[in-house]
C-alpha cells in the first residue's frame, strides 16, 4: 500500500466555462498541472476558485470545456469515481463526519478497499484482514499529519486546526495523485499556518503528488508554489512563477483595483 | 479501533446478559416468554431500520410494509396455499423476498433523500395493506392466515412433534421460540455491529452527514442509499418471519402505518445510530402496550380492556407513555436510551477514578465543559453517534 509512488499524470484544464443562470462564474479557463508540482489558484473573493474545484472534484459538470487527468476525462465521471482515480480534495469550510478521526480517515480509505456489505456483515476474514491494513495506514498518515495522538479522539471535540488537518489527513488517506487543497489554512493562527505548511511540503516531498491550492495567505503560496494561476472574475488573468505573477500588472489590478476609476476596489487578500 | 486486549474484555462483558437470556426460559412462564419473543422480533427489525433511518439518515416510513413481505413470504412460501416448502427454507427465502422488494424500491431509495423519502415510502405502506386485504388466495384476506410452524430437521419450533423437558422444564412453543428469536437477534446483533463498524458502515454515515464529503471520498451515493435500504428490507423481513411465527397467525391490520411509526419510536428512544439503542428502544415500545394491557387492573386511570366506559385503555395509554418517552429524549436527551446509558458510564468510572485510592495518580475531576475529551460535553454530545 505503500508502493513508490509514480509519477502522477498532468492534469489539463481545458476552455472551462460554468455558467450558473445568468452568472458566469468561471469563463474559458484553462491551465495544466505540471506533475508532481504545487499549483496555486489564487484571485480575489468571487473569483471563481472553488467552483474550479468543484469542477475537478466532479461536484460541477461545467457548460464547456474539458478535464484531463492523463487519459481519463474528469468532466464526463461523477465524484465517486474521480476519487477512484486518486484526485482527493479538502473543503474550504471544514467537512468531517461523525466520529473519530480514525473513522474520518477511514472514510478516507473507502475508494482503496473493496469490503462489501455481506463481507462486512459476516465479518468475513478478508474483510477483518482489509480493515486492520486500512488502520495501520491510515495511522500513519495521522503521524505524518500530527494527528497521531488524537487518533481515536472525536473529531468534534478537536480545536478548530486540528479539524482542518483531519480534512487533510482524511484526503491523503486516498493515497491520492492529486491533491486539491482549498484554503487549508484560512482561520488558523501562526503556529498551525507554519505546521500546515511544513505537512504539505512534507507530503509533497515524501508521497510525490500534484497539489493544486486555492489561498488566500499569499506568503504561503510564495512559499510553496511552483505554479501560480490567477482568476478574475472567472477568467484567468495571469499564469507564471510566484514572481512573475507578484509583479503582473493585471494581478496587481486584480487585487488592489485601478486607480481609472472602472475598476471597482476589490477586498485584497491577506 | 482499538487493542486486542479491550475487545476481549467487551465479549467478556456480553457474557453475563447472554447467559440470563439463556436461563429465562427455565424461570418464565409463557406470558413473559411471549414478550420476550415480540421484543426480540421488534429488536431485529428495528436495527434494521436503524441502519437506514439512523445511520445513513434515510427515513422510512415503509417498514411495515418489508416486515409484511417477510411474514406474509413465509407463511405464503411454506404452506397451503402456496408451494409448501420446508419451512426453514421458506424462512431464508422470505428474508430474500424482502430484500429483492427493497431492492426493487431502489431507483426510489437511491435518489431520494432523508425525508422526502419518508413520503416516498409511505405509499408502500397503503399499498402492501390494500394488497393483504384483496389478494385473498395468497394472503387470506382481512381474516388473515395462520402461520405454519417453523421446522428444523424435524424439530419443530411449537407445541407440536415429540415433547421435549430439559432440565425439567417443559418446552413448549414459546420456550422453543425462544431461543430461535435468541439466535436470530443474536445474529442480527453480530452482522449489524460489523457492518456499523466497517467500511460500509462509515460510508452511510458519511453520506448522511455530508453527501458532498462522502462522494468526493469515493462513496458511490445512490448504490449505498439503495443498498441500506436493501439490507433494512431484509433484517424487517427476518422479523416478519420471527413476528408470524410468534403470533401463530397473520392479519392485515396489524402491518398499518402505525407499525411504521412504532418502529420509528424504537430508533428514536433507542438513540440513533446505535443497535444496543434500537433494540432497547424495541423493548421498550414493544413489551409496554402487553405488560399494560397484562396489568390494566392494578393501574390507576387505565380502564381493564374491553370494559368501556371512556376511560383510557390500556393500548393508548402506552402510546401516550412512548409518546411522552419521545418527546422527553428529544428534549433531554437526543442521543436516546444508549446516550443515556453511556454518560451514565462515564460519569461511573470517572468517580471510580476519582475515588481511588490516593498515590495511584487518580485524575483530577475536570470541571463540566472544560475537558476537551468529556463525554458529557454537550457539543460532543450532540455531534458524536458512534456506535
Amino acid at each position: 500500500m505503500t508502493a513508490a509512488p509514480a509519477a502522477p499524470p498532468a492534469l489539463d484544464v481545458r476552455g472551462v466555462t460554468v455558467r450558473f443562470a445568468g452568472l458566469l462564474a468561471l469563463d474559458d479557463v484553462s491551465f495544466t498541472v505540471a506533475p508532481g508540482t504545487v499549483h496555486a489558484v489564487i484571485g480575489p473573493n468571487g473569483a471563481g476558485k472553488s467552483t474550479c474545484f468543484n469542477v475537478l472534484s466532479g461536484l460541477y459538470r461545467p457548460t464547456a470545456g474539458t478535464v484531463r487527468l492523463g487519459a481519463a476525462e474528469l468532466t464526463r465521471l461523477a465524484p465517486h469515481r474521480i476519487a477512484a482515480l486518486g484526485v482527493a480534495r479538502t473543503f474550504q469550510n471544514i467537512v468531517t463526519t461523525r466520529g473519530t478521526v480514525a473513522d474520518n480517515l477511514m472514510l478516507g480509505r473507502h475508494a482503496l478497499s473493496r469490503a462489501g456489505f455481506a463481507a462486512t456483515a459476516l465479518r468475513l476474514p478478508s474483510a477483518v484482514r482489509e480493515q486492520r491494513a486500512h488502520l495501520a495506514r491510515a495511522r500513519e498518515i495521522a503521524e505524518l499529519t500530527g494527528l497521531g495522538a488524537h487518533f481515536d479522539t472525536p473529531v468534534a471535540l478537536l480545536p478548530y486546526g486540528d479539524r482542518k488537518r483531519v480534512e487533510l489527513a482524511r484526503a491523503l488517506c486516498l493515497e491520492p495523485r492529486v491533491l486539491l487543497l482549498d484554503e487549508p489554512v484560512a482561520g488558523m493562527n501562526a503556529a498551525e499556518r507554519t505546521r500546515t505548511t511544513e505537512v504539505v511540503r512534507e507530503i509533497r516531498a515524501e508521497l510525490g503528488l500534484s497539489v493544486v491550492l486555492v489561498e488566500h495567505d499569499m506568503g504561503l503560496v510564495m512559499r510553496l508554489a511552483d505554479d501560480v494561476t490567477v482568476l478574475d472574475f472567472g477568467r484567468a488573468v495571469a499564469h507564471g512563477t510566484p514572481d512573475e505573477v507578484r509583479r503582473d500588472p493585471e494581478v496587481l489590478r486584480a487585487y488592489l483595483g485601478t486607480g481609472t476609476g472602472t475598476g471597482t476596489a476589490k477586498e485584497g487578500a491577506a | 479501533m482499538s487493542d486486542p486486549r479491550s475487545v476481549l474484555r467487551r465479549r467478556a462483558a456480553l457474557l453475563p446478559p447472554v447467559l440470563l437470556l439463556c436461563a429465562l426460559p427455565f424461570y418464565l412462564d409463557a406470558f413473559w416468554l411471549r414478550i420476550g419473543l415480540f421484543s426480540m422480533a421488534a429488536a431485529v427489525g428495528a436495527v434494521g431500520l436503524g441502519l437506514l433511518s439512523g445511520t445513513a439518515g434515510q427515513l422510512s416510513l415503509g417498514h411495515a410494509f418489508f416486515l409484511a413481505v417477510g411474514a406474509y413470504g413465509y407463511v405464503w412460501l411454506a404452506g397451503e396455499p402456496g408451494p409448501g416448502l420446508p419451512p426453514a427454507v421458506a424462512a431464508v427465502l422470505a428474508v430474500l423476498l424482502a430484500g429483492a422488494a427493497g431492492g426493487l424500491f431502489s431507483p426510489v431509495a437511491g435518489r431520494v433523500k432523508g425525508i422526502y423519502l419518508g413520503v416516498a415510502t409511505l405509499a408502500l405502506v397503503f399499498l402492501g395493506h390494500h394488497v393483504l386485504l384483496t389478494a385473498d388466495s395468497v394472503t387470506g384476506g382481512f381474516n388473515g392466515r395462520s402461520v405454519p410452524p417453523l421446522e428444523v430437521g424435524g424439530f419443530a419450533f411449537a407445541d407440536s412433534g415429540p415433547e421435549l423437558t430439559v432440565l425439567g422444564v417443559p418446552f413448549g412453543a414459546e420456550e422453543r421460540l425462544w431461543y430461535l428469536g435468541l439466535a436470530l437477534f443474536a445474529l442480527t446483533w453480530f452482522t449489524a455491529r460489523g457492518l456499523l463498524r466497517g467500511r460500509p458502515g462509515r460510508a452511510l454515515a458519511a453520506l448522511s452527514d455530508s453527501e458532498t464529503a462522502a462522494s468526493v471520498m469515493g462513496v458511490h451515493v445512490a448504490r449505498y442509499r439503495s443498498a441500506a435500504f436493501v439490507v433494512s428490507s431484509m433484517y424487517a423481513g427476518l422479523a416478519g418471519v420471527l413476528l408470524a411465527l410468534s403470533f401463530r397467525r397473520v392479519v392485515p391490520d396489524y402491518f398499518s402505518l402505525a407499525l411504521s411509526v412504532d418502529y420509528l419510536a424504537m430508533i428514536v428512544i433507542g438513540g440513533l445510530g446505535s443497535v444496543a439503542g434500537a433494540s432497547a428502544g424495541a423493548v421498550f415500545v414493544t413489551a409496554l402496550p402487553l405488560l399494560m394491557t397484562r396489568y390494566a387492573d392494578q393501574l390507576p386511570l387505565v380502564a381493564t380492556p374491553g370494559s368501556g366506559g371512556g376511560a383510557i385503555g390500556p393500548t393508548e395509554a402506552s402510546r401516550y407513555l412512548y409518546g411522552a418517552a419521545i418527546v422527553v429524549i428529544l428534549l433531554r436527551a437526543p442521543d436516546g436510551l444508549h446516550g443515556l446509558a453511556r454518560r451514565a458510564g462515564a460519569r461511573l468510572r470517572r468517580r471510580r477514578r476519582a475515588t481511588g485510592p490516593p498515590g495511584t495518580g487518580a485524575a483530577p475531576i475536570p470541571a463540566a465543559g472544560t475537558d476537551p475529551t468529556d463525554p458529557t460535553d454537550p457539543a460532543a454530545r450532540a455531534k458524536e453517534h458512534t456506535p
